[in-house]
This record gives C-alpha cells, structure tokens and sequence, in this order.
C-alpha cells in the first residue's frame, strides 16, 4: 500500500511538472496582461526542440537551451501580433497553438521512433531517504528540481523586484506605468516571451525527461490546462502547483489503476484530467474576487 | 458616399487577397528550405483537386463541414465570444446522429428520417455548446478556454461510445460504429456530392439574415461592440451570449448530421477530427462575416484536400499542410481588418 501510494504521487509530480511549468510560463504572461493560449504550441515546440537535439548530440543542456529558444520564439509571434498589431489575442494565440503542433510535426516525424538517453533521475541524498514521499518528490530528473525551485524565484520576481512591479502594473492599467515614465509594451514583450521560454521548459521535461519518447502532439492539451490552472493559481506562481499536481494525480490515477487491473474504460480515466480542470476552473470562477489583472477582463470576460 | 464604401471593400478584398498570397509565398520559402519545389508543389496541389471531376468532388463534399463549422463560429464572433466549441460539438452532433440512426430510426423512411437526424444532431450539438454557454453567463468561465478543453474530452466520450455501445458486431474488432442503414443517408446531387452543400449555403443566407436584419442579431452587434452600454440599453448580456453559444452548437450538430449521413456512414474514434478548428480558422479568416466564410471554408478544404497530394507527390507530410493554414491566417491576422473595427 505504502509503495502504492509513492508510485502514485511520484507518477503525479512527473507528470504534473509540465503543466507546471506551464502554469508559470502563462502566469508572467497574464500578469502582464496578455492571455497566450499559444502556450500549448510553447510547449510542442519545446518537446519536440528539445527531444531533437537531444537524440543528436546527446547534450541535454543544449536540448534544455534549444527548447526554449523555440518556445520563445513562437512567443514573440505573439506578442508582436498582439501588442502592435492588436490582434485578437485568443484567436492568435490559438492560431500559434496550430501552427506549433505543426511544425512539431513537420519535424518531429524522423524522430517518431528514435530513442535518447534522456534526463535521468537524481536522488537527492538523505532527503529522498524519508518515507513515502522522499522518493516521490526527491528522486527526480533536474527539471522537476528546477520547477521547485523557479516557485519561489518567480514569485519574489513578480513581487519583490522593481521590474515585476511594473510587468504586474502593466497588466493592471498601463496608464500607470506610462506615468513612471516606462514602457508598458516593451514590459509585455518581456513576460510574453518569457512565459513562452519557461512554458517551452515543461514541454522539454514532458520530451526528455518523464516520457523519453516523441509522439506527435504529445503535450495532449498540457499548454491550454496550464493557462485554465493559472485562474485557479489566482495569477500567482506561489499557488501553481496544487493545479498542476491535481492534473497530475488525475493522470497518475490513470497509470496506477491500469497497473492494477482495475475494470473501468481507459477513456473515461483519460477524460479525468479534463473533467477535474474544468470542475477547477468553475470553482475559482464561482468564488470571488478572481484576482485576474485589470488589463486582462476586456479580453478574457466580464 | 456608397461609391467610397465600395472602394473601400475593393480594397479590403484586394489586401486580402493579398495576404493570402504572402502566406503561399512564405509557405514556399519553409518547402525551399526542406529541399521541395514549392513551384512544383503548389502546381500538383492545384492540378489534382482543381483540374478533374472526383478533385472537384472532393473539395465541394469537404466544403460543407468547413462552411457550416465557419458561420457556426461567426454568430458567437459576432456576440461578443471567441468560441473554438464548434470541435466538440461536431463530435457530440455526430455521436447523437449515429446513435438515433442505429438505434432509433433504423426502419424510418428517407425524409423524415433525415429531418429527425437533422434534429436530433443540432440538439446533440446545441446540448453540448449550451453547457460551455452556462459555463460562461452562470459562472464567467472564459469560453475560448471552456471550449478546447471541452473538446478534449468529447473526443474521450466518443471513443468510449465507439469501444462501447455502437461498436459494430460484425467489425472485425476494429473501433468503429456500425454502419447507418441506406435509407438513412443523404440523397446525392450528382456524383459522390450529395445535398449537403445545399443546405449548407442555406444556413449561410439564414445566418446572414438573422445577423443584420433581425432584432436579436441586432442585440448581439451591441453586446459585441461594448457590454456595459448593451446593459444600460436594457438588453441581457447574459441571455444574447447563451442563446449565440447555443445556436453555434446547433449549426455544428448540423454539420455533423450531414457528415456521418452523408459521408462517413459510420463513426470512428477519429471521425472529421480537427474539423472545427479548421472551421474556427475558416471564420476567422474571412473576419466572420457568413458569405465571405463559404469563401474560407473552400480554401481550407481546397488545402485540406490537395494536402494529400503533397504527401503523396512532394513527399511532405500531412502536417504541413497544417502549417501553410497557420501562415495564412496569422498573415490575415497581422492585416487586421483594415485598422477600423466595423
């Protein structure tokens, strides 16, 4: 029972570390007030970046690297069509999310049946010692040690350093941040790039690191979950993961029960993680105060 | 005054145009760099589906699901939401159609049978677009967000139906449906073209109708164009954004009625998958305006069509055809509608 309940939760960190990431990712970009849905195409783009360069040459600092250049990439598209363009930025970022799966396709079809090393797990020593959860939480790749440790970076960034005073200024009235003579745009390219960069990271972890395999449009709808997570996060990194793990433990539910021969349809134990981040998504929605910046209610409703 | 409004819109279709040519052109620039004659590539794409009768076929057959899916999305555009649902209500349009047409109607006549199955998948359809509707008017849920990921879990209920209770005897074991019987399917204009393109162009004049000449599409320009004086002017926000989420869903059953009596004859777990967003884009395109949509629906099908062909052919895989249809739109995206929001 015990080793049941470490596989699960360790299932659940694995493969809620994405989402993770993609919680952060989107939570800088909507602070400073532009929705990204192309987060999903972040974090294709990151998967498929990183499992490529990582099967040919081997190096998975480059493969973390390239990732995020990618997702970032794909970031800057929007934030160009968004901000000078003033695109609608829903129906841009979905367009991004297609275009990602796309490519990632494109490119990822050699790739379809190579295998890599990957990043492998780090037991942190005495810590992944302690029962139950030692192993899940400290018998990890780097990029879930990493996703840890960005939960208190990105929150003292957002709320203790000048530059994310203003990044969450300009998502709640840009009037403001013109007043102290900075550029509420040039803040908004920042965060939008960033959170794509940082998005691109959860889909490197989902490549290279948890799955160490390249299926096309693997991320599953991970990207547009993280940005449904972000409301439930209530717009703060502090609070990413209790949305993240909860997708996950949905998704570990799936491998445990499955493993354990459980008779119920594997489809209904698939629509679970859905089905949970809808119920959340309603919960923070009913209860008040939503907390979302000011900048981003003409866009997302009201 | 009218001969400048017609300039304008001259201009409007010549920029637009325009675009679309620009995004050909970058999509040529990305084959070049794969190593593939672009050139070579578009005269194939163009040849086999443009040239010959089963090409022209094609495109129309494939047309329908794309017009209806476009001006589906185009009314909730045009209240105010960005609605991707059509996806999912397509899916559960069809579930609710083959379900009816296997269980229900088997033995029914050819009309009323498909004047049932029309019915029957419009309320699959509105069912499923009116609960992301009540998501958003009860509860403020974002309904771009609501709808992908009620997507996701319709393509799951469809699997579940196919591995479950439609799945046919006598399959093989393969996950499909049974097939629907032969006087359920939908009677045939010429060729394999049935009447499916019909009633298509006419709930683009319906919907065209209803959108500038009646009341209600009215009220939805306003809550469009700003909510809170829609409010002062006494009109229920709340009541225009439902009915516009349920009426999108109605039109996507639809076209799944017309999909699986027409075409498909059977569900499968991945039946016109991604055909919304396809549509979604279609919409989008053509600035949501219904008549210039039955334009975008044939380009994407043209694309969606002629796509196979550089598989084939050019040797490139499906997904670029995915690609070319993110660079015409981002392109018409980066156009923006001449500046001045109508």
């Amino acid at each position: 029972m015990i080793s049941l309940i470490t596989n699960f939760l360790t299932n659940a960190i694995q493969s809620g570390t994405s989402v993770l990431y993609g919680i952060y990712g989107e939570t800088i970009t909507e602070r400073s007030g532009i929705v990204n849905l192309g987060t999903e195409g972040s974090m294709i783009l990151g998967a498929i970046a990183a499992y490529i360069v990582a099967a040919d040459s081997g190096s998975m600092g480059l493969a973390i690297i390239c990732a995020m250049l990618a997702g970032g990439a794909l970031a800057l598209i929007h934030a160009y069509l968004c901000i000078n363009r003033k695109a609608n930025q829903l129906a841009s970022g979905l367009t991004l999310m297609f275009l990602g799966l796309g490519i990632a396709a494109f490119y990822g079809r050699e790739y379809v049946s190579v295998s890599i090393t990957g990043l492998n797990k780090i037991a942190i020593p005495l810590l992944s010692k302690i029962p139950v959860i030692g192993e899940a939480f400290f018998n990890q790749d780097i990029l879930t040690y990493l996703s840890f440790v960005l939960c208190p970076v990105l929150w003292w960034f957002l709320y203790k350093t000048r530059k994310g005073l203003f990044l969450r200024a300009a998502g709640e009235d840009k009037e403001v941040v013109y007043a102290y003579g900075k550029n509420p745009q040039s803040l908004r390219y920042l965060a939008t790039v960033l959170g794509g960069m940082i998005s691109a990271i959860g889909g490197a972890q989902l490549s290279i690191a948890y799955t160490k395999t390249w299926s096309e449009g693997m991320t599953n709808g991970r990207g547009i979950i993280a940005v449904s997570l972000v409301v439930l996060a209530k717009y703060n990194p502090s609070k990413a993961m209790i949305g993240a793990y909860v997708y996950g433990g949905a998704q570990a539910l799936n491998v445990i029960l499955q493993s354990q021969g459980v008779e119920i349809s594997p489809f209904l134990l698939m629509m679970l993680p859905y089905v949970i981040t809808l119920v959340a998504l309603f919960v923070s929605s009913v209860r008040k105060g939503t907390n979302a910046p000011n900048e981003l209610k003409n866009i997302i409703g009201g | 005054m009218s001969r400048l409004k017609n300039n304008k819109s001259l201009m409007q279709a010549l920029s637009w145009i325009g675009m679309i040519i620009i995004a050909f052109i970058i999509f040529g620039i990305f084959l070049l760099m794969q190593g593939a004659n672009p050139l070579e590539a578009y005269k194939n794409m163009f040849e086999s589906t443009l040239t010959n009768q089963i090409g022209i076929s094609k495109l129309i057959l494939k047309s329908v699901p794309f017009i209806l899916l476009a001006v589906a999305t185009s009314i909730s555009t045009r209240a105010g939401l960005v609605n991707v649902g059509v996806e999912g209500q397509l899916m559960i349009g069809m579930l609710f159609t083959i379900t009816a047409a296997n269980f229900l109607f088997t033995s029914l006549p050819t009309v009323l049978g498909l004047i049932l199955l029309a019915i029957v998948g419009m309320l699959g359809g509105a069912l499923y677009g009116g609960v992301a509707g009540l998501f958003r008017v009860k509860a403020n849920m974002n309904e771009t967000i609501t709808t992908v990921v009620m997507n996701y879990i319709s393509y799951f209920i469809v699997s579940l139906a196919v591995y479950g209770y439609l799945r046919d005897p006598e399959g093989f074991n393969w996950p499909m449906s049974t097939q629907i019987s032969d006087s359920l399917t939908l009677p045939k204009l010429f060729g394999t073209v049935n009447i499916g393109i019909i009633i298509a162009l006419l709930v683009v004049a319906l919907v065209w109708y209803f959108i500038n000449k009646t009341k209600t599409g009215f009220k939805m320009k306003v809550v469009c164009g700003n909510p809170n004086a829609a409010k002062n002017a006494g009109i229920n926000v709340n009541k225009v954004r439902f009915f516009a989420m349920v009426a999108t869903g109605a039109i996507a059953g639809l076209a799944g009625m017309i999909e699986i009596c027409g075409v498909e004859g059977r569900l499968r777990t991945t039946t016109c998958q991604d055909y919304g967003y396809l549509g979604f884009l279609a919409a989008w395109m053509a600035w949501n305006n219904p008549v210039l949509s039955v334009a975008t629906a044939v380009i994407i099908s043209f694309l969606s069509v002629s796509g196979n062909v550089l598989e084939f052919k050019n040797n490139l895989p499906a997904s670029s055809t995915q690609i070319l249809m993110s660079i015409v739109l981002l392109a018409i995206m980066w156009r923006g509608k001449g500046r001045k929001e109508s």
